[in-house]
């Protein structure tokens, strides 16, 4: 196999063997400690412009399949991991890990200690990476001179507003970048979708009649959408039932006056418990975590926290005191992920079913 | 023959749901004062109150209230003397009680429960939480907080389990003799 290397922007440099395309990428490295459900991790538009690192030791051992896409057209930088399967066994695989990659031009490297470089990570927020063929200095030159977008949501959410047509509650769905399992989930309640460009107003969208209305996941970071959105979003939440997801909760917590804050670590997973206050119950689900709402920051006489994180105490679920408005910091589509975060769809159903038959 | 309806997971998201409704409507829940209806309602009615506590960490009080006194469809109901509210340590007068029953049906078990409410004290305001709302009404009363509507034939039966008295949590609609 032809030798690669991974570069990262602090000035080291991993020898690894070269899997899926042979470009030349760069992004910045983040790593997902999820143990399955690769495919639609690559295919979540949320790692538009990242080069994910896996530490699952093995990857792609049951291949990629058509019902685990995240997206039509995945936009992920590169894929790290310290195996990749060179045989892969699933009744439902339709292409190897590696010529699925090969197809959507995303580079990977293999044979990289995943346990160094996650030590590394987690005290180096932030870094830039490249996989290039030879490991110079002009290559370092190159990845220091790399400005990525912080326009990763107008890159990966729809221009256009589509339907998604289903026969029952009437639900719009603001498109920040979303993953298909949101629509999944709603399709899976027989909802009447229509999913709108985040830069839509208020009152385009409440002329759609909504019975509800879903702020979706996306990639970056909530303040570089501009204030617009926030008032659009205090605007909603007074008229229609309203559920925020991922970026989408980030932007329910700063239209609601609360402030985000990067990460000292960001957390891509679905291993830490998350308890919901009001019931004192533990789940898991699928999180991936760059930004979170600042505890302080939340005028408790407006929302209530809902889900706390019970590893690293993070904001994981708030909800208006006064409007039937909620939030939710991971993801609860189960793609990948535990299925008990899916009952969030349920909650959110049924608070647009009383709100519609009251009308 | 039963039909499970309403099983525990879904029960349990409803009584959640409904305090939040709760806490929506009342703008916080200050001054509340939350009032089961025997045997069932209060059950639930510790349960929302133990769902507000875990929230905003506030103790909410909990009445049970015996209606049998006050019901006007037992024949030869002996008129009660003994207090219809028992484990209420406050008045409810200028209070924001809301009252909580398992099933809504005709609404007459809820018009003895606002009377017997009434004969202690002047509350600001009566809401009616309950888990199911089956239709046929004969007294123009309606629930401010509904975990389930279930529409259902007279001849049929809505049966309510709590754990705490019928080892389960369920709703479940019975047809014919059972």
């Amino acid at each position: 196999m032809t030798e690669r290397y991974l570069i990262l922007s602090d000035g080291t440099a991993y020898k690894g063997q070269a899997f899926g395309s042979p470009a030349t990428t760069s992004g910045t490295i983040v790593f997902n400690t999820s143990v399955t459900g690769y495919q639609e991790i690559i295919t979540d538009p949320i790692y538009h412009n990242q080069i994910i690192v896996f530490t699952t030791p093995t990857i792609g051992a049951v291949g990629v399949n058509h019902e685990s896409y995240e997206s039509i057209l995945p936009t992920a930088k590169g894929v790290v991991v310290r195996e990749v399967a060179e045989v892969s066994t699933n009744r439902q695989r339709s292409l190897s890990l590696d010529q699925f990659l090969r197809v959507h031009n995303i580079p990977g490297i293999s044979g990289i200690d995943t346990r160094q470089l996650v030590r590394k990570l987690r005290t180096h927020n932030g870094l830039n990476a490249s996989i290039v063929d030879v490991a110079d200095e002009h290559a370092f030159d190159q990845l220091n001179a790399i400005v990525l977008t912080n326009q990763q949501v107008s890159q990966v959410a729809t221009p256009r507003p589509y339907a998604n047509p289903g026969m029952g509650h009437n639900i719009v769905v603001m498109d920040f970048g979303l993953k298909s399992g949101i629509l999944r989930e709603l399709a899976v309640r027989d909802a009447n979708v229509t999913v709108v460009p985040y830069t839509t107003t208020a009152d385009d969208i409440l002329n759609l009649d909504p019975d509800g209305i879903i702020l979706s996941s996306g990639p970056g970071d909530p303040r570089d959408l501009g204030k617009d959105i926030l008032t659009t979003i205090k605007t909603l939440e007074t008229r229609v039932p309203l559920l925020g997801i991922g970026l989408g909760h980030e932007l329910f917590a700063l239209a609601n006056g609360a402030t985000i804050q990067r990460l000292p670590v960001a957390h891509q997973g679905m291993n830490h418990p998350i308890r919901e206050i009001i019931t004192n119950q533990i789940m898991y689900a699928a999180q991936a975590e760059e930004y979170g709402v600042d505890r302080d920051s939340i005028n408790r006489d407006q929302l209530l926290i809902t889900h706390i994180d019970l590893i690293d105490g993070s904001i994981q679920g708030l909800r208006h005191r006064d409007y039937p408005a909620f939030s939710v910091q991971f993801f609860p589509d189960a793609a990948p992920g535990p299925w008990e975060a899916t009952q969030v769809f349920d909650d959110f159903i049924e608070l647009t079913g009383i709100r519609g038959e009251q009308h | 023959m039963a039909k499970e309806v309403v099983d525990a997971m879904a029960m349990q998201r409803a009584l959640t749901r409904i305090t939040y409704e709760i806490i929506e409507r009342n703008r916080g829940i200050g001054n509340l004062v939350l009032i089961g209806v025997k045997t069932r309602g209060v059950y639930l009615a510790d349960r929302i109150a133990s769902r507000l506590h875990q929230l905003e960490d506030t103790v909410v009080p909990v009445g049970q209230l015996d209606v049998s006194g006050y019901r006007d469809d037992i024949a030869n109901s002996e008129p009660t003397t003994k207090a219809a509210i028992s484990n209420l340590n406050t008045s409810v007068t200028d209070k924001k009680v809301v009252l909580v029953d398992d099933v809504l049906f005709t609404g007459r078990t809820i018009r003895a429960a606002m009377d017997a409410i009434m004969d202690l004290g002047r509350p600001n305001s009566i809401n009616l939480a309950v888990l199911v709302d089956r239709g046929h009404r004969e007294l123009p009363i309606r629930a401010d907080f509904v975990g389930k509507n279930i529409p259902t034939a007279q001849n049929e039966r809505i049966q309510v389990s709590v754990n705490e008295v019928d080892g389960k949590d369920s709703v479940e609609i019975i047809t014919g003799k059972d």
